[in-house]
């Protein structure tokens, strides 16, 4: 332990003491959908003599408050639900659970979008942006397919990837800089067919929140991002079956109790179904092509008493592409949680994780060669989460999380006429301990600082090389099975410290130091199913994020708007890029091709939000910077990375017309990515060639899109409700680049010409969607 | 094998492309200071070779390339014979040499007026025939595609250079492969025209050069291969040739093949 981490740790100590001091009395308990029993996550309890205070519930919908005895009203709370109140008199700790019931949509009402009204400027926590189904449901997307990852890109400080993709950048981090979790499980990759759909099949989605880049210590493994995504629990009251029937796919979801009231589980899946339309084709090199995909998403949960209960699930998705018997790929994760909450007093709760994460690719050739590549990274985690929650100014997280990661890089088997040997298996073991802590000095100050130690194995057996600048091996390290290649500790400390001005305003400012021991390959536009993870080793250190933040919160005129700025700059460290003509696949010193140098990126956010009424929706814009530093490219200067993006935009907005009819318009404005063009050209063996000086100093036209939506609700009763979605992707259909290519003009071999692809103008869909 | 890797990735880079509308489009490009390119090769064939010096041109200036003139260029193998070409075409340098030797080593040593010089070694590797030509249908745009069967000397490492003519017109596609995942197997490769205009059909005569060349050579078309809009980081080729100079020396040892479209 440095200096450093032990001034932190007494720092600790002096500030949490006083927790364990205080001899009061709890109430805890539950807060749940009093229809369908799913917990709320997030949502709020407010005591009317403590205007000052509120308590969310956690993850698992569980609160817990200590206070002196005494009679309160306390009120739960929860977005588009209506508040219930109830009066209690403490003489004792005692259970209390709310049930709320959905805010019917009354035109005229004020529906309240927003957990506690003021949230925004009372919580502690910035660069956090959450979501839940209710507004990514009218928002209009590409192909009718509603998708958190492409809703999450209309937010500040989160990119879009590209053109139609659900791949994101957070604050200039690159797309493998993302900790992407469904039900704690880490999910690789997270796109099917290309990026143009996200795994994430939002029927059976509860609660997303973003992280951008300064999330709690119980986070980590990641520098830009934590987007956490929780699946919902199912309905616990009754059976019921929903759907979609749309131009591109169909899902069904299948709920209900196991045992009322107890226990429920959920079943969910959806699946392309392009490919028959392609079977119809009479062209054979069209009807032979197979291409969809298919994801599966499972849960179940059981209370066994008021102080255990058990989740298990799972989510099993899969891409298939192919031609015939000549050649087939398909890839795909698959995750699974079984998690224990257990409640050891009313006010130390915790919950144990057993995760299992998979993604794997499969190639199969069969024309002139036989084979078949099999590439997988999985993952065995075992985490342990304690919260204590103390006072009304106090909260405390601990634990720690265990991880066996398994890399196959690539391996062969059923071969004619390959000498193809697999490559080298990777192993290594991540372990991390977090401690952080939520503190109310004052009711105008709130700190909440915490600290996660990481260590970080890479194991045998296999040979391990070390490499010089030029890439040849310098030395080679042969290791048995088990043994320590290389092991890297960081300490990662985080605050945010929140000084609310008033209850309309208030100043946030943060630091977050973030550690990233596997990496992505990739060095293509548009990210590939075969891009390779590998760990931290003795060539390649582990990538390490500096971010400093500061904010200003304001809502107004009630709260019906929320507005915020944030300001970030953020210093990294052991980048990857690639040196010219590397060769990424199948390459066993696949590390001698990469490059490591460091980066920059800052930036400003604004975003306005309007919560309710018939018109709601927010503008989001940023203003910023992203650039990297090689010794190797551009004469070792910092030049513009690919996602640098100085100006982002984006416009929500949805308007209830009618109780049947709501209405929605997006439109997203950007800067062109910077890219590398050509500066010149020769000829080489009659192929003109083109001549490039300096990386990235070239820039994509800017992009900008319009999409609308509609949803009709045609019918609704208890028993029985139907409806259909409408959308437009690209409403007036400017010609956005997608690529840009050079080439000799065909008629003038003389003369070169640069030539744009667009993908998508006017791309309109529509879903039928039922529920019984 | 790897080629088949690579091209299914790149399919299915390409299928969103399918459906997707092109326009040619203006644009500012940055211009750069005139760039030396020299290209040379020596074969296991009757000579004489020819060096070719030029420079670069900017983007959107005709495709019609300055000679580098009044160089002395001068070749040499290992056991110290010295060939000084002669400019026969103002950029262009022919050799005395009249046949390349496989095992030899050649170096190329260019002097322009202005005082710059370049150096390149190639080593010219054992010649490798080829087994047979064979033609398949492409999976995508009805097309023919032509393909060679070659066996790979075991124990060795080989790179290999595809050079494919059609009707005895010289394609422009850059084709290499190595055996880095077929040590001492039958190679089979599968010449995939990225020309799309092209079509092949029954009675075009196909003829096909294999090439032996050293690890610098296969580097070079290998990177330059590389071009293309999918990567990240499009950057120029890696050259064998020294003092930032754009293109290549090849000393390699060629066979070649040719057969009639069924």
């Amino acid at each position: 332990m440095n200096r450093r981490t032990g001034v932190f740790a007494l720092f600790f100590l002096v500030l949490v003491l006083p927790v364990f001091a205080q001899q009061r009395l709890t109430i805890s308990g539950q807060i749940k959908d009093a229809v369908t029993g799913e917990d709320l996550i997030g949502a709020v309890l407010s005591i009317k003599d403590l205007p000052t205070k509120s308590i969310g519930t956690n993850t698992y919908g569980f609160y817990s408050v200590t206070l002196p005895e005494g009679s309160y009203e306390i009120t739960a709370q929860y977005t588009g639900y209506k508040p219930q109140v109830q009066q209690i008199k403490l003489d004792r700790s005692l259970k209390l659970n709310f049930s709320l019931t959905e805010q019917p949509r009354e035109l005229d009402e004020v529906v309240v979008y927003g957990r506690r009204k003021d949230e925004n400027v009372t919580k502690t926590r910035m660069g956090l942006q959450k979501l839940n189904t209710r507004e990514i449901k009218n928002i209009p997307v590409l192909f009718g397919e509603k998708d958190v990852l492409k809703t999450i890109q209309l937010l500040p400080g989160i990119q879009a990837a590209g053109e139609g993709r659900s791949g994101f950048n957070v604050r200039g981090g690159s797309a493998d800089q993302n900790l992407i979790l469904l039900d704690e499980a880490i999910v690789y990759n997270a796109s099917h067919l290309m990026g143009f759909f996200s795994v994430f099949n939002s029927d059976a989605i509860k609660d997303i929140s973003v992280y951008k880049g300064n999330e709690p210590a119980e986070y980590g493994g990641r520098l830009s991002s934590v987007l956490d995504i929780k699946m919902n629990d199912g309905n616990d009251k009754k059976f019921s079956l929903s759907g979609g029937i749309g131009l591109i796919s169909s899902r069904l979801l299948f709920e209900g109790p196991i045992v009322k009231g107890r226990g429920s589980f959920i079943i969910s899946a959806r699946r392309t179904y392009a490919d028959l339309f392609l079977k119809a084709s009479k062209d054979t090199s069209i009807n032979q092509a197979r291409l969809y995909f298919y994801d599966l998403n499972a849960k179940a949960n059981y209370r066994i008493n008021d102080m255990n209960r058990i989740y298990l699930s799972g989510y099993f998705g899969k891409d298939v592409l192919g031609f015939g018997n000549t050649f087939g790929i398909n890839w795909g994760n698959s995750t699974g949680t079984l998690r224990w909450n257990h409640l050891f007093s009313e006010r130390l709760f915790s919950n144990t994780s057993l995760i299992f994460s998979n993604y794997d690719y499969q190639i199969n050739i069969n024309s002139g060669v036989k084979m078949n590549i099999i590439s997988r990274i999985r993952d065995y985690t075992v985490k342990q989460d304690f919260q204590y929650f103390g006072g009304t100014n106090n909260s405390l997280k601990f634990g720690f999380s265990e991880s066996y990661h398994q890399i196959i890089p690539g391996a062969i088997t059923a071969i004619t006429n390959v000498s193809l040997k697999s490559l080298t298996n990777k192993y290594a073991l991540e372990h991390a301990l977090y401690i952080s802590h939520l503190y109310s000095f004052t009711e105008k100050f709130s700190l909440e600082y915490g600290l996660r130690f990481g260590l970080f194995n890479l194991m045998g057996p296999g040979n391990f090389y070390t490499y010089n600048k030029a890439g040849d091996i310098t030395n080679t390290a042969t290791m048995g099975s088990g043994d320590f290649v290389k092991s890297y500790f960081n300490p990662e400390p985080r605050f945010t410290l929140n000084h609310i001005l008033n209850q309309q305003n208030s100043l946030k400012g943060s630091y977050a130091r973030n550690v990233q021991n596997l990496h992505l390959l990739s060095n293509s536009t548009s990210g590939n199913p075969t891009d390779l993870w590998i760990p931290s080793s003795n060539n390649v250190k582990p990538e390490i994020s500096d971010q400093v933040s500061f904010g200003y919160y304001r809502n107004f005129n009630e709260n019906k708007y929320e507005f915020s700025t944030e300001i970030y700059y953020k210093s990294l460290q052991n980048q990857i890029d690639y040196k010219n003509g590397a060769e990424l696949n199948f390459n066993e010193n696949v590390e001698s091709q990469i490059l490591f140098g460091k980066g920059r990126a800052y930036g400003l956010e604004l975003f306005l939000k309007k919560k309710s009424g018939r018109l709601n929706g927010w503008i989001s814009y940023t203003l910023s910077r992203t650039e990297r530093k090689f010794d190797e490219i551009n004469k070792g200067a910092y030049f513009p990375a690919r996602q640098d993006r100085l100006h982002d935009i984006a416009i929500v907005g949805i308007y209830d017309l009618s109780k049947r009819w709501t209405l929605s318009a997006t439109w997203v404005y950007y800067t062109g990515n910077a890219v590398t063009f050509p500066s010149g050209k020769y000829e080489i063996d009659g192929k003109t060639m083109f001549y490039y000086k300096d990386r990235n100093a070239n820039r994509m036209p800017a992009y900008h899109r319009l999409d609308i939506g509609a949803t009709w609700i045609r019918k609704k009763t208890a028993k029985f409700e139907s409806g259909w979605t409408f959308s437009l992707y690209n409403a007036y259909g400017h010609e956005n680049p997608y690529m840009i290519t050079f080439q000799d003009n065909k008629t003038d071999p003389t003369r070169t010409e640069a030539v744009q692809t667009t993908l998508f103008k006017f791309v309109p869909s529509f879903t039928y969607n039922f529920k019984f | 094998m790897r080629n088949s890797i690579v091209f299914m990735v790149s399919l299915l880079v390409l299928i969103p492309l399918l459906n997707a509308c092109k326009k040619v489009i203006k644009l500012e490009l940055n211009t750069a200071t005139p760039q030396i390119v020299i290209e040379g090769n020596i074969y296991d064939q009757p000579g004489p070779y020819v060096v070719k010096i030029f420079k670069s041109v900017n983007f959107d200036q005709s495709s019609i390339y300055p000679p580098v003139t009044g160089a002395t260029v001068i070749i040499r193998d290992s056991s110290g014979h010295s060939d000084q070409l002669t400019e026969n075409q103002p950029g262009s340098y022919l050799t005395s040499m009249t046949t390349g030797m496989p095992g030899e080593s050649y170096s190329l040593s260019v002097t322009t007026t202005d005082g710059q010089s370049y150096t390149a070694n190639s080593t010219m590797p054992d010649p490798v025939s080829i087994g047979k030509i064979y033609f398949q249908n492409s999976l995508i745009g009805h097309n023919i595609y032509p393909g060679i069967t070659f066996a790979d000397p075991a124990n060795i490492s080989n790179y290999y250079r595809l050079v494919l003519f059609l009707n005895n017109v010289r394609q422009p596609d850059m084709n290499v492969t190595d055996d880095r995942l077929s040590e001492g197997k039958t190679i089979t490769y599968l010449i995939r025209l990225r020309d799309t205009d092209i079509k092949l059909i029954t009675g075009d005569l196909v003829a096909i050069w294999l090439e032996s060349v050293d690890k610098g050579v296969y580097e070079y078309f290998r990177t330059a291969g590389r071009e293309g809009g999918q990567s990240a980081s499009p950057a120029n080729p890696t050259s064998n040739i020294s003092n930032g100079a754009l293109g290549y020396f090849n000393a390699c040892s060629v066979r070649s093949l040719s057969s009639k479209v069924p």
